[in-house]
């Protein structure tokens, strides 16, 4: 199967991953390793039954980074702003937007990071449709989440269907 | 105390007013939405200054480590407990405050 081809060097990925965090826990004791190996092995395993391995694009993830770093300071300076403002500045509304991006991990990805962007909370996604709780009407929150979503697909390596 | 020990504590202090932010918004904002919208974000924020504090500080790489791992799991609990306690509410018909 043409799939099983494309699935070993996201499981090598994971495998590697789950290591790092085993030597990082256990502080790269080398006798740890007898319960280790086997703890991460187990780990792949149920990674891969739960989420199906998935191609990453590690130099977008890398570009994803800063962007995501800046934005969650950004956002939240400005919610603590708001908060410590006498006047208490919010004009909360309900948008809707339709994901364009694919079903699964994709979308769980794009719906969690919604919630640590500036002024936007993920409220419900229901049919590829995105129902965002925005902090401020005023801003231009429909920019803002349609670059990320292209950065998310990028990632991905998905392609944005237009539904 | 050497530089490293300024950087650590102003990084530590202003993680605080992040923490401090974050409980005023959920004490001042009016419904279950916008006070989310506080916690999620200033304590995101908060969480990552005081991890970055600490890191100045660690004596291993290892230690360094778990700072991180310990930030991104509050992250990945953080983002998806809003979203689920958002679309619970919303469900339910909990209305959301307008102005």
């Amino acid at each position: 199967m043409d799939n099983s081809k494309t699935s070993w060097p996201s499981i090598l990925v994971r495998a590697s991953l789950f290591a790092l965090i085993w030597s990082v826990l256990s502080g790269g004791a080398t006798a740890s390793w007898w319960i280790g190996i086997p703890a991460v092995l187990l780990a792949v395993i149920v990674s891969v039954a739960l989420i199906p391995p998935t191609p990453l694009v590690w130099s977008e993830i890398l570009r994803f980074a800063p962007f995501f770093l800046q934005r969650s300071l950004l956002g939240g300076t400005d919610v603590a702003w708001r908060a410590f403002h006498p006047r208490r500045p919010i004009a909360p509304d309900l948008i809707e937007y339709p994901l364009q991006l694919q079903p699964g991990l994709p979308q769980v990805f794009m719906v969690n990071t919604v919630s640590l962007l500036p002024g936007t909370l993920s409220a419900v996604l229901e049919h590829n449709v995105l129902k965002v709780h925005v902090l401020d009407r005023q801003k231009n929150v429909v920019a803002e989440l349609k670059a990320l979503e292209q950065i998310v697909a990028r990632m991905f390596d998905t392609s944005l269907n237009i539904s | 105390m050497n530089p490293n020990d300024y950087l650590s504590a102003a990084l530590l202090i202003t993680g605080a007013v992040f923490f401090l932010a974050g409980t005023l918004g959920l004490l001042r904002f009016p419904d279950v939405y916008t006070r989310l919208h506080a916690l999620t974000k200033a304590d995101n924020v908060g969480l990552g200054l005081m991890v970055v504090g600490l890191a100045v500080q660690a004596e291993s790489w290892s230690v360094v480590g778990k700072l991180l791992l310990i930030w991104w799991l509050v992250l990945i609990a953080g983002a998806s407990v809003a979203h689920l306690i958002a679309s619970g509410a919303l469900q339910r018909g909990i209305r959301m405050w307008k102005p």
